[in-house]
């Protein structure tokens, strides 16, 4: 018996040292899983735009599109993202929405531009989905919600428009899980406050936002898709509380005036 | 690892069959059973169960397959369980589960072939004991049961 276990206990040891060392290797690197990723969410993120082109107006507008690359540019610059990899679409819709595809690929409706009052709140939230890209959660959410199979038959043009519609409508209309939407949040304060753009603000829009959740939470996607405001607001400002934040304006006052006015008309 | 010995009596030839065969019934049932590794251990199993009032020699032989076949069914269906939780669920593919891989690939690979050493020489009548596995069927199976 002492045998049979002296030498059970070797085959374990043999087990789990091969899967040590083998544990050493970067495999990942070694077969170009990370390439061959990078290329289906790449197809996914175009996709979806695709869709999301056909149902809704793009926004050429210049003054909308400059004022909304500045502060992306801003933000981009200030925390070392490869802004090529931010793709921004402004489309014309009412909802008070912005989301994040995969690939980069960031919407931002018409809506959310007119409810805020000032730059640095819609800032705010265009660092909030920045965040959400620059931390994979678009892509983490879609193969738990959905699946890498359904994801990777969508690449290969396997799957059905309506599966493609249904999986954009859901990356629009519902929420990271909680634990993804607090690391989002303080991300974006971190960028933020690196970028020079007060992040009072944007908890600030969240209080607001909070505030008229009751009565017109059908028509503020961006809040019922981000559940808990006030609590969010307020460890924004409990997160900033011992901050050095230093607050240079993106644009000017009047081309914040301007970009309103432009998407009024 | 694999030692070719005496057994205590010189087995007959329908013994050696059977015994042989012990083996064979995990090598089929790890084709059609794949990719759930539970196939082949119910295989063994039920091959066991009708001959568990066998000879000595068959017996010896089939516990020691279905033995072989427990400890792959472990690693095994960890690494299906895996497999589906990255296709279904919310885990993604990474250097670890590769390396898992790659090790149950290995265990199964010297598996399967020690299996087909052992099936054609039991089948000749010699007794091949293999490392752990032969040791601890010794220590199960009885000749006087």
């Amino acid at each position: 018996m002492k045998n049979a276990v002296v030498q059970g206990i070797v085959i374990v040891v043999l087990f789990f040292s091969t899967l040590l060392v083998l544990n050493q290797i970067d495999w990942m690197t070694v077969f170009n899983v990370k390439k061959a990723t990078e290329k289906t969410e790449e197809k996914l993120g175009e996709l979806f735009w695709e869709i999301s082109k056909k149902t809704e107006r793009e926004i050429n507008n210049q003054t909308v599109t400059n004022s909304i690359d500045s502060i992306v540019t801003r933000i981009c610059k200030a925390n070392e993202i490869e802004r090529n990899n931010i793709k921004i679409h402004i489309l014309y819709k009412t909802e008070t929405n912005a989301f994040a595809l995969p690939s980069g690929h960031l919407i931002i409706y018409s809506g959310l531009i007119l409810a805020a009052d000032n730059h640095a709140e819609l800032s705010g939230v265009i660092t909030h989905e920045i965040a959400h890209i620059e931390l994979h959660h678009v892509m983490e959410k879609l193969i738990k919600e959905i699946g890498l199979s359904v994801l990777v038959s969508m690449t290969t043009g396997n799957s059905g428009g309506e599966i493609i519609m249904e999986t954009v409508k859901m990356l629009s209309s519902s929420a990271f899980d909680r634990s993804l939407e607090t690391a989002a949040d303080i991300q974006a304060v971190e960028y933020l406050i690196k970028a020079n753009i007060d992040p009072e603000p944007f908890a600030n829009f969240l209080y607001k936002l909070a505030d008229e959740e009751s009565e017109s939470m059908k028509y503020l996607s961006w809040i019922s898709t981000h559940p808990d405001s006030k609590e969010r607001a307020e460890y924004i400002i409990e997160y900033c509380r011992d901050k050095n934040i230093k607050s240079h304006p993106v644009i000017t006052q009047e081309t914040w005036d301007k970009l309103k006015e432009s998407l009024q008309e | 690892m694999i030692n070719v010995t005496k057994f205590p009596y010189e087995p007959g030839d329908h013994e050696a069959e059977k015994a042989s065969n012990s083996y064979l019934m995990s090598l089929i049932a790890l084709i059609v059973g794949l990719p759930l590794p539970i196939v082949n251990l119910i295989a063994t199993l039920m091959f066991y169960l009708g001959n568990r009032k066998g000879t000595y020699f068959v017996r010896w032989h089939c516990i020691q397959a279905l033995l072989s076949q427990f400890s792959m069914l472990l690693i095994n269906s960890y690494g299906f369980w895996w497999t589906m939780i990255m296709i279904f669920g919310s885990e993604t593919l990474s250097s670890k589960y590769i390396s898992y891989i790659i090790v149950v690939l290995i265990f199964n690979l010297t598996e399967f072939i020690a299996t087909i050493y052992t099936a054609i020489q039991t089948r000749k009548g010699l007794h091949v004991e293999w490392w752990f596995y032969g040791t601890l069927t010794n220590v199960i199976c009885k000749s006087g049961a």
